[in-house]
């Protein structure tokens, strides 16, 4: 089944813990979100190279150690704990796993090895000005000029950490159905503008593509069913992440419950607190099995299409089931910490922006329903 | 007194000592399949004989008690093997047990029972030869049960039990009574508490079936006038019996949850089949609340999976499986309702009404799953509990010592 923790799971998240409880405390992640890149370069090569986070879940043929989804999941519960701020979601949860997808060798050998170490960051632009993360909604473009080159035109929206990615892969629409392209972010006719984002310990940008020169990356054709696949990943790996921001949410509440002291005695001694954190518990505990079950249905050898579907199904349940107990868990922390709680000093309002912005990334719960409900036949 | 099993031929001891766990699979599943009882009868009284029949031949053949001691007619089987049990009990839809007994006394009994109560005791509750019903609740010791105010007095070598007892699923068939009563004074709470085995035929005890919102009788109200029970009947120490309450063997009660999971899933299959039946699953809304328990449901199960495994792989069953029955009894109660809501008009009839859709089997299950966040503790209580026990937030002082 693998849907418990191995020893050598446990251990990575120990060592992913202990580690950035070191690294990145609130101070440090508050310092990072408003600095320039939004966040440390320093530690952001730490993470390569001693832990070798970044090629962790990447093949061997590619620099990585060739772990998979269900190690990616324990790296992310813990960033999600502390909020790290850095564009490791989007560099290895995002695009690494969209080139795997695209089944691309080319590609792959291009850049991922310059992920693993570090090198080199990278995201996915899939939405447009609409909105909409339906493939089907995509209408950026992209047309061979005279020299055969792909060039892509339009505008992507809420690109994650798209104005610091060294390399951009744009979803757009081609006379023949979707396609991938890898864009430099140097690029002529590529301009990235970062968006005030809700999220401050997560940079989102705005993409404009004019006439702007393009790889094609994965087979000619439609690339929907390996871009259907490749976020269907990230939306796994982005629960794990929500797991860990809930978790934190109710350590903190609990631990505040502790200690803080109104009609003589400490509040969490009340039934109506114990009661909040026992719901959040109880949410939190689903959750986790949920991303557990998903994380583990893509270590089989599982190319079958029942399997596939399976996943499919798993990622738009831990999407929905995830994003809604985080935000709960996230509103309950400011409820329990009463006026602190509502301070710009106090983290809770961190994680109440984690929480919401990642429920709305990749559609939001509400969509992710419509989609199971189709997928079982409903 | 019903006779021990041991013979090492019987089918089950065979299935037991079978080298695989899918060879021990295969040998009960057959052997279910080969000795099914057939359909259930509609007569209360017809069924109870046709139910006891089959947990006889099941104990003779060595197929009963999956967790229980050999020495008392169980089969001793690891906990993966307990587990495989559950699945082809549950799948083979043979007669479940008959009263409360096995899954709570009968624990309480393994553990602290004296050698000459386990002969006597345990082979007859697990043949179904004697039916056994709790009586632990009281009109005014519902959640706060340690303040239980039935009273054993001790004279010579009995108790002369007085007082009353409420909420009694089987009360009304059982033949003995497993009683928690008050043995120190009124203020010393759970720690006058006594663990008594009272004949449910005895004289001066009355069992009056309760009448419950559904219109069903599951529960009994049970009144002792002087009843006198031998102090042989009783479990552990006099005024220790709180600390016996919640025994179970290992994780037996973890081997089963994957039935739960299971049996929800066909109750949800059935209500996305009613709702296209009724043309609703167009409806986004509709289809919004489906996929919401299409979620739930699944999670049930991976909750279910998750819990095993630790078990398996760590000797304990992690944080996750203390919130699984809240998980569950709310889903019920939701998918309940959302399945009246859906019969619109329809959803007004009562069971027996002519119209009234699949003979009013999710009305009922509206009504009867309001219990399901009351028995066994109700959610409040399992809230505290879990509060208190898993994230260790501090005891309300309000409350009164433990």
């Amino acid at each position: 089944m693998g849907i418990t923790l191995t020893d050598a799971q446990e251990e990575l998240r120990d060592l992913v813990r202990g580690f950035l409880a070191e690294k990145a405390p609130s101070e440090a992640v508050r310092r990072w979100m408003d600095s320039d890149d939004g966040y440390d370069p320093d530690l952001w090569h730490q993470m390569a190279r001693q832990l070798g986070l970044h090629g962790l879940v990447l093949p061997e043929q590619y620099g990585g150690a060739g772990y998979g989804l269900p190690e990616l999941a324990v790296v992310l519960e813990e960033m999600g704990r502390r909020l790290l701020p850095a564009p490791f979601f989007a560099t290895i949860a995002l695009a690494a796993q969209t080139l795997l997808a695209s089944g691309d060798d080319q590609a792959c050998r291009r850049y991922l090895p310059g992920i693993a170490e570090g090198e080199l960051t990278a995201t996915v632009a899939v939405c447009d000005v609409n909105g909409s993360w339906e493939l089907s909604d995509i209408t950026a473009t992209a047309q061979r000029d005279g020299d055969g080159d792909w060039r892509l035109s339009g505008t992507k929206m809420f690109v994650i950490d798209g104005e610091t990615a060294d390399v951009i892969l744009v979803v757009a629409r081609t006379g023949d159905g979707l396609g991938l392209f890898a864009v430099d972010g140097n690029s002529a006719g590529f301009t990235a503008t970062r968006l005030d984002a809700l999220d401050p310990t997560r940079r989102l940008a705005r993409v404009d593509l004019q006439d702007c020169q393009a790889e094609r990356v994965g087979p000619a054709g439609d690339a929907a069913p390996f871009l259907r696949k490749a976020l269907d990943m990230a939306t796994v790996a982005l629960a794990a992440e929500q797991v860990g921001g809930a978790q934190a949410c109710l350590d903190d509440a609990v631990a505040y419950a502790k200690v803080r002291v109104q009609f003589n005695r400490p509040i969490g001694s009340f039934q109506a607190i114990k009661h909040k954190c026992a719901d959040m518990l109880l949410e939190i505990e689903s959750a986790k099995a949920a991303v557990l079950y998903a994380a583990s249905l893509t270590t089989e050898a599982a190319d079958d299409a029942p399997a596939e579907e399976e996943f499919a199904i798993c990622a738009a349940l831990v999407s929905a089931y995830c994003s809604t107990a985080y935000t709960h868990a996230a509103k309950e922390n400011i409820q329990i910490h009463g006026g602190i709680g509502f301070t710009w000093e106090h983290d809770a309002h961190l994680y109440l922006k984690r929480a919401k912005t990642s429920e709305l990334l990749f559609g939001a719960p509400a969509a992710q329903r419509a989609r199971i409900a189709e997928l079982v036949g409903i | 007194m019903t006779e021990v099993i041991t013979d090492a031929d019987a089918a089950g001891a065979r299935a037991a000592a079978a080298g695989t766990d899918d060879e021990f699979r295969k040998a009960l599943r057959s052997w279910l399949t080969d000795n099914h009882p057939g359909k259930r009868p509609k007569d209360p009284g017809e069924r109870q004989v046709w139910q006891k029949a089959w947990l006889a031949k099941l104990y003779d053949a060595g197929f009963a008690g999956p967790s229980w001691p050999r020495a008392y007619g169980g089969m001793d089987l690891p906990f993966a093997r307990q587990i495989i049990y559950q699945e082809e009990y549950a799948s083979a839809r043979v007669p479940g047990p008959l009263g409360t007994g096995l899954g709570i006394v009968g624990p309480t009994l393994i553990t602290y029972g004296t050698d000459e109560q386990k002969r006597r005791f345990l082979p007859s509750m697990l043949r179904g030869d004697t039916v056994w019903a709790q009586g632990f609740s009281e009109p005014e010791a519902g959640s706060d049960l340690p303040a239980l105010r039935a009273t054993a007095r001790r004279d010579g070598d009995e108790y002369v039990v007085n007082g009353q007892k409420v909420w009694n699923t089987s009360a009304d068939i059982a033949d003995i009574l497993f009683t928690l009563v008050r043995t120190g004074s009124r203020e010393s709470r759970a720690r006058g508490i006594t663990y008594l085995l009272i004949d449910a035929h005895a004289p001066g005890v009355t069992i009056r079936p309760l009448r419950d919102l559904t219109g069903g009788a599951d529960f009994s109200e049970i009144f002792f006038e002087d009843v006198r029970v031998p102090v042989g009947n009783r479990i552990g120490e006099e005024n220790d019996g709180w600390r016996l309450v919640r025994t179970s063997l290992g994780h037996e009660r973890a081997a089963g949850t994957m039935n739960q999971a299971a049996l929800y899933r066909r109750v949800l299959n059935e209500l996305i089949a009613l709702a296209r039946s009724r043309g609703a699953t167009a409806d986004p809304l509709v289809r919004d609340r489906l996929a919401d328990f299409e979620i739930r449901v699944r999670i049930m199960r991976y909750q279910g999976m998750r819990t095993i495994e630790s078990i398996l792989a760590k000797g304990e069953p992690g944080p996750g499986a203390s919130t699984s029955r809240l998980f569950i009894t709310a889903f019920e109660q939701d998918l309940h309702e959302f399945a009246v809501d859906l019969l619109g008009s329809y959803g007004t009839l009562g069971r027996t009404d002519v119209h009234s859709v699949e003979r009013g089997r999710w009305v009922w299950g509206f009504l009867r799953t309001r219990a399901s966040t009351i028995g066994t503790g109700t959610s409040e209580i399992q809230r505290n509990t879990i509060a208190e026990q898993v994230l260790g937030l501090p005891y309300d002082p309000a409350m009164p010592p433990r």
